[in-house]
């Protein structure tokens, strides 16, 4: 048969196709998708993927399309396709039931080593129909424990795409070569163990649907709900004002040029019912550890598009993208080549993401919100257990930060970056059982979010003792560029990592937030700060019933109420609303308040993180391990 | 009729809903049962169950039991008309109950809204005292802080104080202490501490489980308290009982403190009803699926057992508050019979919009404009104008047909008949979804499972979920539109209990697990004790969370009692790889495993009522055939369908299918080549036809 003919067999099949099964087939990919990810949630062997809920599943056709992905990790919203599509073409067709397809190539997900890969393709009656796949995240890969990588080699094994399974046989040599190459190779091997399953929970459900409503039904299905997809999609882009938007914002530095601000720019041109999103002159590949391939670089585009057009609309799948062009040369940070170090993929895109909303907020300004602290906050712990000299890996951090507020609403406080989505933090009680770790403190910090007509969320602090000595790394960015206010919203407070030695009155900061190889003494302290929200409008005209709740609740104190808001307090405390009102239109009249997005770089008048330590101030000598560990709380909890 | 000759011989339970009160009325001398079904009365619930009881033929002072399901917790959780709280917790912890578990479930809407604490951070307060997670005592209570607060706290006008301090279910007498305090020094205030709700790890989810406590403790204090005295006035002189989200009862004194527990206690009745109706059929494996208004409930019971679980989110997934509390394990999804089908750029979508019971489905004739699944039942005939709620209310056929008409079948370019069964088609099948993963999220195939469905709504839709679950028997129980509350008068009294206790298996001592259940096992027969004039035996149950050394989450095993008493630590762990096998599909006898919690359920068996059995009647229905009327069934297109009244049915009676069976809440829909039979107790069995 000829390809015109096929297309217009293909034509007839949409067009015949039963609605109703059609939404059957809908709901039935939703249930097979979130099944996959409950099998592989329950059953992994790791904190980073049953409480972080770092992976994604998902069934694919068989050209690699994205039908059904369940949620997971929003910024993997393209990987894992592109994966599928890669591993097609390097097996051009010699693909056979009961092979199981691995990779974790970093330039194929997009992402960095950790992301293992696992693929199944689907057989019915003989015949390829599609493929069922799961990216998980291992907490070790192999690779350097410093917190610095400047290319790929130093960060771990790259497997290349492999038949981990070939015919339902499993490849001890690849196994070995795993093994061989990553720490904790038995919770790996878990993990291992639970993505398998899961995949093949995929791949059992969806023959399941094909054998009860038929293949060509539920193909066909397939089809209409991408077109479904497509056309919800169309019609919000055609409601969006065409025209050309452009924005700027930047990184604080690579994490090895120090201070060298990288740009982010991007333009969006609606014209119609599509959208063309432009990364040309995004910065090109850095030395450091922040790149992401060219899958990232889409799935940036995708993420923005999506929560433009259709945040709700389920399952994520092919068609909605269809009204989307993306233009993006390769070589750029979220497009590097090899051998770009990529270690922290995800921390980029999420600015680049946040960008694309500024720009097109003019144009839309019911539908964006301000920036958000577009960073994962994360801790890298690694050290031995006392009682048995056991060696560790803990992932601390994920601590949720502060979200832009809208036109309508203030922005969410203590939620995770947009890299994630359905990711928990750990329990500290949880923490504190399993690791020798003391949580002293994980609250909101209080002026954090962006001032404006409606507030910034507000982002968090976690204060983590050692109680053994640790090796501990933190490399975070948006900590001087911070997120963004709109509208004559202000921005929030940035992302920061400091260090408390023992009883030292002074934390040791860390101007570029890249605390990298940090030794912690017992009783020492790591302090992970996450940024608030920007704000949306003039904070000059916040509600003042909302002012109040927020200063009565300690989320803005009276000094902020009074120099960002232009509160002014009666002798009560209460606030004096003609005398505010007032004091605003003054304050109009003068441009205040001044905001400041971007914290100069100080040319090292904090302690760099290459300098030399500072001395721990005098522990007192012969404290049991109970003494020293309230002693150390009390030092920060009262200084 | 003298009272006092009667005083004791009847059980009576009230299930109290948003819309429906439904009392049940048990003779334990003649073994007949009674229903009432009346309007709730919102502003004085009493009066309505006054009214159902009323209904029932029965009378409060002739019973010697009451038991009782209410929503009244619930409710004021969802309606946020709690009581002012204020929460006293670990220095640097303040904000835990804010903070949550920072998840976006919603990952792709900028919109989203996280949990709102039933708390505000100005009444929440950091109290200086800290435990290790050993329950070492690293910084002591500061108790002068503590009054301090509190004071502070009543000055402000809160009704009730929370406390939650880090690692209680280790140790918990800073809690206690705290508790000491602030009930010396404020009596009438609703004071509860973490520890005696869940003694497991994780805080957040033990603050918003006690901190709900708090929030509804006054107001559930005061229901209980009133119904009680209210009791006294009739004449009542028997024992109140009310039931917890486990389906297990207790007494009002520990129902007025631990609250938070009798949450779901109306669908954990349902299944405990469930239950009873498998073990007197010899059923092992069932589903009991209950099918309201808006919702549609699945819950399991696996091997005679009903399966629990530790812990939900009340209010939803996306923003709901969590509770880590022992409950059935219900699953819930947004389909019934006033969910509204829509077109949604070309596609067909049901639910989880309803029309609620205002407007109601378009059928209703109050002005609802929308096509709901009730508006398709009737316009393919399953339901009939003249005959629901046993006539009481008129349903418009017309209206029905024309806002499926407009709404669906145009858009769609189908005919009303097909536009309606499209509708319960994609209706059943997102049931299906919610039944089946009830089952696979154990492991467990629900094709192996019969089907118990009730509810208003039940078995108007269970044998089409059956067919899409490939389940061979479906049985619609005698009464299901009075279910829940008909199933409180087989429930037994129960307290379960939670201690978090880390510790790899190989290591335990059975010394020390001995020592913690006991002592779990000394607490729950304590808190039976009040009632244990209606125990028959005291029962106790032993489990543990275990998991895989490295694993994250733990799966809940049973403890044999002939395993532990033998020590043998091999048997216990081949039985926890057993069940992880069956779970998660894989099990590692050469891994080691670890001990997460110890569970332990203690349990006052009541004696059961013995039902009376039915007049029973030959095979033919026909005394209760009540004439035919055409049908749509998709696949096989109109039939002329047979419709009987389930009241006149008889023991042994046969029906086949294609059939409507209707009685005064309920109608059950029997396909062709389906095969009914009447037991002794009036159930229906429905073998499912293999198309």
């Amino acid at each position: 048969m000829d390809a015109i003919a096929e297309k217009d067999q293909d034509m007839q099949k949409t067009r015949t196709i039963d609605p109703v099964v059609t939404e059957i087939v809908r709901n039935g990919l939703i249930a097979v998708t979130e099944e996959m990810k409950i099998n592989l949630m329950r059953t992994a062997y790791n904190m980073i993927i049953y409480e972080a809920l770092d992976f994604t599943v998902g069934l694919f056709d068989a050209e690699g399309n994205t039908v059904s992905i369940g949620l997971g990790l929003p910024m993997f919203i393209r990987g894992m396709s592109e994966t599928v599509k890669a591993k097609i073409a390097h097996f051009k067709g010699d693909i056979e039931p009961g092979d199981i397809l691995l990779t974790n190539d970093a330039y194929i997900t997009g992402s960095h080593l950790n992301h293992m890969t696992f693929t199944v393709p689907v057989f019915h009656d003989g015949e390829l129909v599609g493929f069922s796949c799961c990216m998980a995240h291992w907490p070790d890969v192999g690779g350097t424990l410093s917190g610095s990588t400047t290319d790929i080699y130093s960060e771990g094994l790259q497997m290349p795409i492999v038949k981990i399974y070939r015919k339902g046989q499993i490849n001890d040599e690849l196994v070995s070569i795993i093994k061989t190459n990553v720490r904790l190779a038995d919770r790996a091997m878990g993990d291992f163990r639970a993505q398998i399953a899961a995949v093949k929970t995929g791949e059992k459900r969806f023959l399941d649907m094909m054998r009860k409503y038929g293949r060509d039904d539920v193909l066909g299905a397939i089809d209409a709900i991408m077109d479904q997809s497509e056309r919800l999609a169309r019609e919000r882009v055609l409601a969006m004002p065409d025209g050309i938007y452009e924005a700027e914002s930047f990184m604080d530095d690579d994490g090895v040029s120090v201070g060298a601000r990288v740009p982010i720019r991007v333009k969006v041109e609606i014209k119609g019912d599509r959208m063309k999103v432009d990364l040309s002159e995004v910065s090109k590949q850095v030395n450091g550890f922040y790149n992401s391939g060219i899958t990232a670089g889409l799935s940036c585009c995708q993420v923005a598009f999506k929560c433009l057009t259709s945040p709700l609309d389920m399952p994520i799948n092919e068609g909605q993208f269809r009204a989307l062009d993306i233009v993006l040369p390769a070589g750029r940070v979220v497009s590097a080549v090899k051998p770009a170090a990529m270690r922290m993929w995800m921390t980029y895109p999420m600015t680049v993401v946040d960008t694309i909303f500024k720009a097109v907020g003019p144009a839309m300004p019911d539908q964006v919100a301000a920036g958000h602290h577009a960073d994962l906050v994360v801790g890298r712990v690694n050290g031995r257990k006392a009682a048995d000299n056991a060696f560790y890996i803990y992932l601390g951090g994920l601590i949720g930060g502060g979200w832009g507020a809208k036109h309508n609403s203030d922005g969410m406080s203590a939620t995770i970056a947009m890299n994630d989505g359905d990711t928990h933090n750990g329990p500290s009680e949880q923490v504190e059982a399993k690791y020798p770790l003391l949580v002293e403190r994980y609250t909101l910090r209080p002026d954090s979010g962006g001032a404006g007509r409606f507030r910034g969320g507000l982002g968090t602090e976690q204060v983590v003792q050692a109680i053994n000595q640790i090796n501990f790394s933190s490399q975070m960015d948006r900590v001087k560029c911070k997120p963004w206010g709109l509208f004559d919203g202000h921005s929030g407070e940035g992302n920061s990592v400091a260090i408390s030695r023992g009883g030292a009155e002074k934390e040791t900061h860390f101007p570029n937030g890249k605390a990298l190889n940090q030794v912690l003494k017992p009783g020492d302290a790591y302090i992970l700060r996450s940024g608030g929200g920007g704000g949306y409008g003039s904070p000059l005209e916040r509600d003042l019933d909302m002012l109040a709740r927020d200063v009565r609740c300690g989320y803005v104190t009276r000094e902020q109420a009074e120099s960002k808001f232009g509160a002014v307090f009666a002798p009560d405390g209460t606030i004096d609303a003609s005398a505010t009102a007032a004091n605003r239109s003054d304050m109009r009249a003068k441009n205040l308040p001044v905001d400041e997005p971007i914290a100069p770089m100080p040319i090292f008048p904090e302690r760099m993180a290459f300098e030399p330590q500072p001395v721990r101030n005098e522990m007192p000598e012969k404290l049991t391990d109970e003494e020293r560990m309230v002693f150390a709380m009390n030092c920060r909890c009262c200084s | 009729m003298d009272m006092k000759t009667d005083q004791g011989r009847l059980r009576l339970s009230a299930d109290v809903g948003g819309t429906f009160t439904d009392v049940a009325a048990f003779d334990e001398k003649t073994g007949r049962l009674k229903l009432g079904k009346t309007l709730t009365t919102p502003q004085r619930l009493v009066d309505g169950i006054e009214n159902g009881v009323g209904k029932a033929e029965a009378a409060f002072s002739a019973a010697q039991l009451f038991l009782h399901g209410t929503t009244v917790a619930i409710n004021t959780i969802l309606e946020r008309t709690g009581a002012p709280c204020a929460l006293l917790t670990t220095q640097g912890f303040r904000d835990i109950y804010e903070i949550g578990r920072v998840n976006r479930p919603e990952a792709y809407n900028l919109f989203f809204k996280k949990h709102v604490p039933l708390i505000g951070r100005d009444m929440r307060f950091d109290i200086r005292e800290r435990m290790d997670a050993s329950g070492r005592v690293l910084i002591p209570l500061d108790e002068a802080q503590v009054l301090e607060i509190a004071t502070e706290a009543v000055k402000k006008g809160v009704k009730a104080i929370a406390i939650l301090f880090l690692h209680s279910y280790r140790n918990p007498v800073h809690e206690q202490r705290a508790k000491e305090i602030v009930e010396k020094a404020f009596p009438d205030l609703f004071v509860t501490a973490s520890h005696e709700l869940s003694q497991e790890y994780r805080e957040y989810e033990r603050t918003s489980t006690t901190a709900a406590n708090a929030y509804v403790g006054p107001r559930v204090r005061r229901y209980l308290a009133e119904m009680d005295t209210h009791l006294g006035d009739t004449g009542f002189t028997g024992t109140f009982l009310v039931v917890q989200s486990t389906g297990g009862l207790f007494d009002i004194e520990e129902a007025q403190n631990s609250c938070i527990r009798m949450l779901e206690s109306g669908p954990a009745a349902g299944v405990i009803g469930s239950k009873t109706l498998c073990a007197s059929i010899g059923l092992k494996n069932a589903i009991a699926f209950d099918m309201g208004g808006t919702t549609a409930k699945a819950g399991v019971i696996y091997e005679g057992e009903v399966l629990m679980t530790g812990g939900a989110l009340v209010g939803g997934y996306s923003s709901g508050l969590p509770l880590q509390i022992p409950m059935i394990d219900i699953q819930e999804v947004g389909t019934g019979g006033g969910s509204i089908a829509h077109i949604e750029a070309g596609a067909l979508r049901v639910g989880p919009e309803s029309a609620g019971a205002q407007p109601g489905p378009a059928c209703y004739g109050q002005g609802g404009a929308e096509p709901t699944v009730t508006d398709c039942n009737l316009v393919l005939g399953r339901l009939a104008s003249d005959r629901f709620l046993g006539g009481e209310m008129k349903l418009d056929l017309a209206a029905a047909r024309a806002a499926i008409e407009a709404k669906v079948a145009k858009p769609l370019g189908l005919e009303a008949v097909e536009a309606a069964d499209g509708v319960l088609r994609v209706a059943a099948t997102k049931m299906s979804h919610m039944v089946r993963w009830v089952t696979t999220e154990r492991g467990l195939d629900a094709a192996d499972f019969a089907l118990i469905a009730y509810g208003g709504a039940g078995p108007l839709h269970a044998t089409m979920i059956a067919r899409e679950l490939r389940i061979a028997k479906v049985i619609i129980p005698f009464a299901p539109g009075h279910f829940s509350a008909y199933g409180m008068l087989f429930a037994d009294l129960r307290r379960d209990l939670v201690n978090t206790w880390f510790k790899p298996f190989a290591d335990a001592s059975f010394e020390e697990m001995e020592a913690l259940y006991s002592a779990m096992e000394k607490r729950g027969a304590e808190d039976l004790r009040r009632s244990r004039d209606m125990m028959v035996e005291v029962v106790n149950q032993r489990g543990a969370d275990m998991r895989y050394v490295g694993q994250e989450h733990a799966v809940s095993v049973d403890i044999p009692m002939e395993l532990f008493k033998m020590q043998d630590r091999d048997g216990i762990k081949k039985h926890f790889d057993a069940v992880h096998e069956t779970r998660y599909g894989y099990f590692n006898a050469d891994e080691k495993a670890e001990i997460v919690s110890l569970r332990s359920a203690t349990i006052g068996l009541m004696r059961k009522p013995e039902r009376e059995a039915m007049a029973r009647g030959g095979v033919s229905p026909d005394a209760a055939f009540r004439g035919k009327r055409p049908v749509y069934f998709s696949g096989v297109g109109i039939c002329e369908t047979s419709t009987y009244d389930r009241a006149m049915l008889q023991a042994g009676n046969r029906i086949d299918g294609p059939a409507l069976i209707e009685e005064h809440a309920s109608t059950t829909v029997v396909w062709p080549q389906d095969k009914v039979e009447v037991d002794a107790f009036g159930n229906l069995h429905i073998d499912i036809g293999r198309a």
